[in-house]
Formats: C-alpha cells, structure tokens, sequence
C-alpha cells in the first residue's frame, strides 16, 4: 500500500518543494502571462459548462414570459428607440458640424470606434478583486488592455484573455485607475477603484481645485488606453479639510458595475471597418428604399 | 502486487474536475459568500482515503489550477492548498477514525487555515482588507462535507479506487 514511500520522498520534501514553487510562481506572476492564457484556454471550457445553469435561467425566464409582457416590453423598447433616434439624428447634425469645425482648425477628426457586444458569464472570480468574464476572446480579437463600456459609462479594461474568453477589471477595483476630466472645466485627474462597487476616489486633488458634487467625469484619453469622452463617474463627495494635503474626492461610476450583463469591447484603432460598416448599412437603406430616393 | 497498481485514477480525476466546476458555479448573491470550498473539500478526502497516491503535490497542482480559473495571482491558492493538505496527510490516520461530528469539525478548522493562508499571502502580494466574512465557507463546508464524504465514499467503493 506504500509504493511511494518505498521511493522515500517524504511528506517534508514535497511540501518543501511545493513551498518553494508558490513562492517561485508568486514573485514571477507577471511574466508567466503567456503560460497562463494558455492553461486558461484549456479550462475555458470549464466556465462555459459553469455558466449553463445561469444561462438556462435566463433562457426559462424568456421562453416563459407571456405575450402580454412580450407586447409590454416591446412597447417599451419601440418608445425608447423613437426617443434614441431623435437623439440620434441631432448627434448627428452635431457630430457633422464637429467635424468641419475640427478640419478647420487642423485637428484630427473623431472616427468611430469597431465595438461588438459581449455577455458577461456567470461564474465566480477571485473574491478579492473586481472581475468578471466575458464570453469573446483572442479568437473574437480581444486584447490586454482593450477598453469596456456598458451602455452607462465606462466600465473597465481586458487584463486577461484566453482562447474563448477573457477577463475584465473592473474600475472600482483597487488596482484600477482611469484618466478623467470634468466636463464642466476640463480639470484632469485620475480615479482610482477603492474595492467598493459604487466608489471611486480621486486622489492627489488639490483644495483650489474647482469640483463640485454632481460633476459630471468623463475619461479624458490620457494614457492612450480609454478613449476620450466616455462617461465615468459622477462626483458624490467632496471634503476639503484644512488639516489634509489634499482634498477627498470620492465618486460613483455611472455603469451599475453590481448588474452588468451585456457590454460593448470597444476597438479605438480600428475605424474603418466600422465607417464602411455603417455606409454598408446606409446604402442598404437606401437600396431598400428607391422611393424615398426619388 | 496488485495493490500497488493504482486503479480508477480517472474517477479521481474526475472528480476534481466537478469539484472545480462547482467552485466556480454561479450562485445567487444571498449564499455566495457561503459558497463551499468543494475542490479543497474533495482534495481533503481523497488525502485521506489514499495519501499515499493523492497528496501535497496534487494539491498544488488544483491549487494553480484554481488561481487560474479565478484568474487571482498565481501561486496563492497552491501554495495555502499545498500547506493544508500538509497536514490532512500528516494526520489521515486520526482523521480517518473520528466520530463525524468530529471530523467535520475538523475539515470546517482545515477550511478556516486555507482561507486565512489565502488572504494573508494575498495581503502581502496585492492588499486586501480583512473581514470576518472569510471564514463563512468554513461553516458551510462544515455542512457539505457529510454529503462530500459520502458520495466519495461510495464513489471509491464503487469504482474500487486505490
């Protein structure tokens, strides 16, 4: 019943051994990225048989709405795009006026960014940090670093990415900080995650600083990895208190990171698969619509 | 002789494998600070049916896996897995021959070590804020390892695992 013991390892040795490995993983985590996006590709089908149950849920729920809530909803969503739409067609007014002012001044135009929508899936994460998993990954053209936003604001960035999925961090974690700017003023400053779902917190503000509760923060496109624009947060707290260097600053962002389902990964470099999408899809409405044309 | 040769490595295996898809099961917010430990809670048993074949370093090995699935800094569950697996091995004859109640007790003082392994290492290499909340899937474990330790039990019966 002792095969391995007549080998002599000791419990000792092993655990020695396993010992010094954790310590040799733990200080080289960093540079061992490429190991692990492909030990998680392996397991990556692990999360999808995990996240089933969830996804079963949501379908039951679908399948088992009645027509009168179907019609309810659909009412709901048809008034919503009417409202979207009228928006859309004076942002679009706006956008074009801003782009001549831009080529006037000899600035670089906005181009639209490529963005997919991609569900988050149900499964746990590291209890100590702020992640969750989306269900696009290197073989959708996901990368480390690559901008996520909900249909509210901002709601982090890819650290990690497997085959199949990869893995978001979410602002408010404390080892998230993003580059923002108040609207109101274009003060710059950066918000750091606090480990609390609704706060961030702005650090190293000084008490002359002109901010005010309500202010409105979007990111500011500083550090080349969020793109300009993008609401972030709204001012919730401001304390200037003489004893302190600096002014508290705390924050609450504007996607309801607690309930995220669906968000959009956004590809700030890549524009004109987008615009030829988008003329794609002009000329399609127009084809389809001779009459209008005439 | 033929009790060296190792038999139904795959059940093993395989139940690793549900344990970590348990582990990572999405669970409604109410009860998801309970979630049990299952990995450690099936690793713990099959130390102590064969801690001859399954031990510190099989632990290690779930342990990684698991940093890897939660997508945590690598080593910190392996290492915690690993130092409490240590001591089920140390002790499986004495584990073994407990009354349930007390074995359970045990297992819920075992899963309490992990975690608190686990938030110091994660202390020192990130930060982290200590909260009692660490050791609830102590006492859910406490729970869960009665049904753990029989389904296992006749899993290896069954399947005549050595």
């Amino acid at each position: 019943m002792k095969p391995i013991f007549a080998r002599g390892i000791s419990n000792q040795f092993r655990l020695t051994l396993a010992i010094l490995l954790s310590v040799l993983l733990l200080l080289t985590n960093d540079k061992l990225e490429p190991a692990r996006k492909s030990v998680s590709s392996l397991l990556s089908p692990l999360q999808f048989v995990a996240n089933i149950p969830g996804a079963m849920l949501d379908w039951s729920a679908e399948s088992f709405a009645t027509r009168d809530m179907l019609a309810k909803q659909n009412q709901a969503l048809l008034n919503q795009q009417l409202l979207m739409s009228e928006r859309l067609q004076r942002f679009e007014h706006l956008r074009q006026e801003n782009d001549r002012l831009r080529a006037l001044l000899g600035s670089p135009v906005h181009m639209d960014a490529k963005k997919v929508v991609a569900e988050v899936m149900e499964v746990a994460s590291d209890p100590y940090r702020h992640y969750v998993v989306l269900n696009h990954g290197e073989r959708n053209g996901v990368f480390v670093g690559q901008p996520v936003v909900d249909a509210q604001g901002v709601v982090g960035q890819v650290v990690e990415v497997s085959a199949l999925t990869s893995r978001v961090l979410l602002l408010s974690d404390p080892a998230h900080a993003i580059p923002v700017r108040v609207t109101r003023n274009d003060v710059r400053m950066i918000a750091n995650g606090t480990g609390v779902l609704d706060e961030l917190e702005l650090r190293h503000v000084a008490k002359s600083t002109d901010i005010r509760v309500g202010d409105l923060l979007v990111s500011s496109g500083l550090g080349n990895r969020f793109p300009e624009g993008y609401p972030v947060a709204r001012v919730m707290n401001v304390v200037k208190d003489d004893g302190q260097n600096y002014a508290t600053v705390s924050a609450q962002p504007l996607a309801a990171l607690d309930r995220i389902r669906y968000l959009l990964l956004l590809w700030p470099d890549v524009q004109e698969e987008a615009r030829e999408a988008e003329l794609d899809s002009a000329e399609m409405v127009t084809d389809s619509t001779p009459e209008a044309s005439q | 002789m033929s009790m060296h040769i190792p038999n139904g490595r795959w059940v093993v295996w395989l139940s690793f494998l549900v344990a970590m898809l348990f582990q990572i099961m999405p669970l409604p917010d109410l009860v998801e600070g309970f979630r049990p430990d299952w990995l450690l809670l099936v690793t713990i048993y099959w130390a102590m049916a064969l801690p001859h074949r399954y031990n510190i370093l099989t632990a290690w090995i779930l342990g990684l896996l698991l940093d890897i699935l939660l997508g945590a800094h690598l080593g910190i569950r392996s290492l915690a897995m690993a130092l409490v697996i240590y001591v089920v091995v140390l002790h499986f004859q004495r584990l073994r021959n407990f009354p349930m109640w007390q074995q359970s007790l045990m297992v819920a003082c075992i899963v309490s070590l992990y975690h608190l392994i686990v938030f110091w290492v994660q202390f020192v290499v990130d930060s982290a804020t200590f909260d009692a909340s660490l050791f609830w899937p102590a006492i859910s474990s406490l729970f869960i390892w009665w049904w753990v330790f029989w389904i296992l039990r006749r899993v290896r019966r069954l399947y005549k695992v050595r």
